[in-house]
């Protein structure tokens, strides 16, 4: 801790993981994939939480369809490109911290550039096929992918890191059938919430994650659920990644 | 076989041993729309149930 008002700042949550454990959240650098419903709730959390770098990216602008749930964007902000308005929201959360705002579609293409020094990845993307790239990013550079989609008043997170858990791919061998989703703004919260959790778990290694598990969250009944799962012998993924482990080696 | 349906209701059958994919199609349900845990954990569609298995039925979601 450098500064006496970070201390301050921080004081409740240091009274959980100490100041060390401040000091590595100082020091992780995080990838938001979306900032969206999922993606305000985990950027809010995180900019408040102290992690050093947060690189949040997204190329839609906001629409006024967006602000039943998407915090970070205000009324103000109709029009705006969504990771602009990311960025002066999270700014304003905490000075301290460094954001950066892309605005770019995640693709193929770019999503080795975009996750250039991040270590570790935060799901607030609305689509199968979108988080099928995550997964693979993730995969590909060894760090930790943190799950979480959300419909009305369900939702779902687990977390995904590669060499200790089951893949994503693994989870979901298929992509659901596109739709637009309900949503509600409580419903990304309560989701985003346990993705930046998890996060937050897994920099200052207390407790235990979501490894293997998939929480289920029933917002009708006000249930929530876990059912474990484990690495697919038929992924297309994992076995992918394991091939070129493989060819490396020889 | 007692099975947790996606929109929570509960069914217990009698079912001889069969796929999941064959008992999701039975029950009306696209197996593409879900996931599937048997006995708590999360199993492959190809994977078989019948008899005194527990079966939740998992209608995932995806927006963000």
């Amino acid at each position: 801790m450098t500064k006496d008002e970070d201390a301050g700042r921080y004081a409740r949550q240091i009274l959980l993981f100490g100041k060390e454990g401040q000091e590595t959240l100082k020091h992780s650098s995080v990838f938001i994939a979306g900032a969206g419903g999922l993606g305000s709730a985990i950027a809010f959390y995180m900019a408040g939480a102290g992690f050093g770098r947060i690189r949040i990216v997204d190329c839609d602008v906001v629409e006024s369809s967006n602000l039943n749930r998407q915090i970070l964007h205000a009324q103000a902000d109709l029009g705006r490109h969504k990771a602009l308005s990311a960025y002066d929201a999270l700014a304003g959360i905490n000075p301290d911290i460094e954001v950066e705002a892309v605005v770019e579609r995640i693709s193929e293409e770019n999503v080795d550039d975009l996750l250039q020094d991040c270590d570790m990845i935060m799901d607030g993307m609305d689509s199968f096929p979108s988080r099928y790239l995550l997964n693979r990013a993730a995969l590909k550079r060894a760090i930790p992918l943190f799950h979480g989609a959300i419909s009305g008043y369900q939702g779902q997170a687990t977390t995904i890191i590669p060499g200790r858990t089951a893949c994503l791919s693994c989870l979901f061998p298929h992509a659901p059938p596109p739709a637009t989703a309900p949503a509600i703004g409580s419903t990304c919260g309560i989701i985003g919430s346990i993705q930046v959790t998890e996060a937050i778990k897994y920099v200052t290694g207390k407790g235990s994650l979501l490894e293997n598990r998939l929480l289920l969250w029933d917002g009708l009944e006000s249930r929530l659920e876990e059912v474990s799962y484990e690495p697919s012998p038929s992924c297309r993924e994992c076995r992918a990644g394991r091939k070129k482990s493989k060819l490396k080696i020889s | 076989m007692r099975i947790s349906m996606p929109d929570g209701s509960r069914k217990e059958i009698a079912q001889p041993e069969a796929s999941i994919e064959e008992i999701l199609r039975s029950l009306g349900i696209s197996p593409e729309e879900v996931i599937v845990a048997k006995n708590g954990r999360i199993v492959p569609e190809d994977e078989t149930a019948g008899g005194s298995d527990d079966l939740k039925i998992v209608r995932f979601v995806h927006g963000g």
